[in-house]
């Protein structure tokens, strides 16, 4: 009798689900998108490596261009107005002027950390074409090798990115899809008309729980495969084991979505408690950019946030084929949460 | 069996400082339609709520079908059909799909078809419950309150907002449902609507019945079988002189005058006579007779849409 109730509440809810264009658009379409958008922006122009924009006035620098080719930096050489002009724009992160024998590094203040391994490269350079004209012997430099910091995948940015999404996804599904969706059933009183009927509440929410996580886990399966196709970042580590930190990271958001839902009283204020933690929390846990450059009592805080341990197992697992061991840190932080938001989301919980 | 469908001794419910249920008594038979009326704030909801389950009393005491909440709250659940004053469903929810979903709830339950007939919604039965008219919206309620064949039906307020015609052919279903033996509690803004479909009336305010009797008995004990409706062009005037002439006891609204009257005979000719020594623009006089909105009235001292 209650199986045969669970499963028709769960394939009406996945249908009901599925009809609902916005819901649709935030869990699938939204994740490709930011994949395709951000993932396509900050891929670079063609073949990873160092690219220096140069300046010159004055015909070429034969030993210095000779340098910088045999460090693998790209360069190219533009007049010197037209060099205004894109510094102007902003879009360059370095730009190398010589005027007069005198040399000078520009470096955009707002693109600092892209621009510093590029000035490095050319003061290095500087250096070896100071040594070969006074006849030194030649220097021995130390090799630069570009890779995920788990040393497993050279990917781009889009696989930074990916894991991040996996996990936002996450946390949209609780704050959005259950917090907003569950103060609505309340105030609408559809959960009243449901709690004259005798169908029981835990396989109401244990079907609605069920329709979620089919949808999450579908929304990871189009955004890996666009992942595959687009970039071509693939899994490195287990399925079974991203299905677990999916798991967990639902149980642990979703109990946030019921227990955020129990102090709206009204869907306007939904969205704003919603948007309240969702902001925050989005901007600060690395989804889209690493927290390095913060002050580090941000990052300290930051680390603790429940979605922050999440993304960093997330992106341990996809990109650098971690197991689950060596991410207990990670997980138990995330376990502290799920069991915190837990007991006070049952606790708060009204039907009625 | 028991011969009761719905026992009530002595219910109170407050929140926090407000009193909205005081005492409340009531006994109604198996088969019987029993209306609710009064003012909002009366505590109507409130103990509809409480006979439905869904407000735990602070005391006092309820048996639905014989059964305590408390006790029974399944079996209740599944012998009893609710319909609030506007239930709300999801908006992409078609109609066969909604009453099918909720036939999953009850142990005994009506097939379906069976209901999109007596509900006349047999094409719409795949429509998106949003795009139903108001009335076909009630009647989907209404049928969502009967997918497990209840005995005993709730219905708050059911034809607020409802256009005549739709009203009508809402009232010629629940009074099929009476036909089928059904008990019914309704609550409600019109009078005709109690008039037209109730066998018992309550009168509810602050928390409690203040009268019980059929329409009939209702009217009959304010001792007043007519009125007369004095229509003014202007303002309507002050009444003390014309009190103090005729005997007779005003009402005074914006535009006319309420003169309530036990003997319309010797009444009428008074009122005329009245009218004509003070010279008074009077331009139109109606006789009614007294309806169940003249006991509200006096019983409440306000008009029920307040």
């Amino acid at each position: 009798m209650n199986s045969r109730i669970f499963f028709n509440q769960f394939f009406m809810g996945l249908k009901l689900y599925v009809r609902r264009p916005a819901a649709m658009f935030w869990m699938m379409a939204f994740p490709v998108l930011m994949l395709l958008g951000l993932g396509t922006v900050f891929s670079g122009s063609g073949e990873p490596g160092f690219r220096l924009v140069w300046s010159q006035a004055d015909g070429s620098d034969e030993p210095l261009l000779q340098a910088l080719k045999e460090l693998n930096v790209q360069v190219e050489i533009v007049r010197p107005e037209d060099a205004d002009v894109r510094w102007k724009n902003g879009k360059l992160p370095v730009l190398l002027e010589k005027i007069n024998d005198r040399y000078t590094l520009r470096v955009n203040s707002y693109l600092a950390a892209q621009g510093m391994p590029v000035v490095a490269m050319v003061q290095q350079s500087f250096l070896m074409v100071q040594a070969r004209a006074n006849g030194a012997v030649e220097l021995q430099r130390i090799p630069l090798v570009m890779e995920s910091p788990g040393g497993h995948h050279d990917g781009p940015y889009a696989a930074f990115l990916l894991p991040g999404l996996l996990g936002l996804n996450l946390l949209m599904m609780g704050v959005f899809s259950i917090c907003m969706v569950d103060v609505d059933l309340r105030v609408k009183g559809i959960y009243k008309r449901l709690a004259t009927t005798p169908l029981p509440r835990h396989i109401y929410l244990a079907a609605q729980m069920l329709v979620r996580l089919i949808v999450v886990i579908a929304a990871a399966l189009i955004l890996m495969l666009v992942g595959a196709l687009v970039f071509g970042i693939y899994n490195q580590g287990s399925y079974l084991n991203l299905f677990v930190l999916i798991l967990l990271g639902t149980a642990c958001f979703a109990s946030m979505g019921y227990l955020l839902a129990s102090f709206a009283g009204t869907i306007e204020a939904s969205n704003g408690i919603a948007n309240l933690v969702f902001m925050p929390l989005m901007m600060l846990s690395g989804v889209y950019f690493s927290l390095d450059a913060a002050p580090l009592w941000l990052q300290k805080s930051a680390d603790v946030l429940p979605l922050t341990p999440l993304l960093k197992s997330l992106r341990a697992v996809f990109n650098d084929g971690a197991d689950l061991a060596s991410q207990m840190p990670s997980i138990e932080i995330m376990l502290t949460w799920t069991v915190i938001l837990f007991v006070f989301a049952t606790r708060r919980f009204k039907w009625v | 069996m028991e011969h009761l469908a719905i026992e009530v001794k002595n219910l109170h419910k407050s929140f926090g400082t407000v009193q909205a249920v005081r005492g409340l008594n009531l006994q109604v038979q198996r088969g019987e339609v029993f209306g609710l009326l009064g003012p909002n704030g009366a505590g109507k909801t409130t103990s509809l709520e409480m006979l439905e389950g869904l407000v735990q009393p602070d005391s006092g005491e309820i048996h639905i079908l014989g059964m305590d909440w408390r006790l029974h709250g399944t079996e209740i659940r599944n012998r009893i059909g609710v319909q609030f004053q506007s239930t709300q469903l999801d908006e992409k929810i078609k109609v066969r799909e909604v009453l099918e979903m909720y036939s999953t709830y009850y142990a005994k339950t009506r097939p379906v078809w069976e209901l999109l007939r007596l509900l006349q919604l047999d094409e719409k039965a795949d429509a998106y419950q949003i795009k139903l008219s108001g009335g076909q919206r009630q009647r989907l309620a209404l049928g969502l309150a009967l997918v497990n064949d209840p005995e005993l039906i709730f219905l708050d307020e059911p034809t607020t907002g409802l256009d005549p015609q739709a009203r009508q052919s809402f009232w010629d279903l629940v009074r099929q449902l009476k036909s089928e033996g059904r008990t019914i509690l309704i609550t409600t803004h019109y009078m005709d609507e109690a008039e037209a479909l109730c066998d018992r009336i309550g009168i509810m305010d602050h928390g409690q019945i203040l009268q019980l009797g059929t329409p009939r008995e209702l009217i009959a004990s304010l001792h007043q079988p007519s009125y007369a409706e004095l229509e003014f062009a202007q303002a309507a005037p002050d009444a003390a002189q014309f009190m103090q002439q005729t005997g007779l006891q005003v009402d005074v609204k914006p535009m006319h005058w309420m003169v309530a009257m036990q003997d319309p005979k010797h009444d009428l000719q008074q009122i005329l006579t009245g009218v004509e020594a003070l010279n008074l623009p009077m331009q139109q006089l109606h006789v009614r007779r007294a309806s169940l909105e003249d006991v509200f009235l006096q019983r409440t001292g306000r008009s029920l849409r307040e």
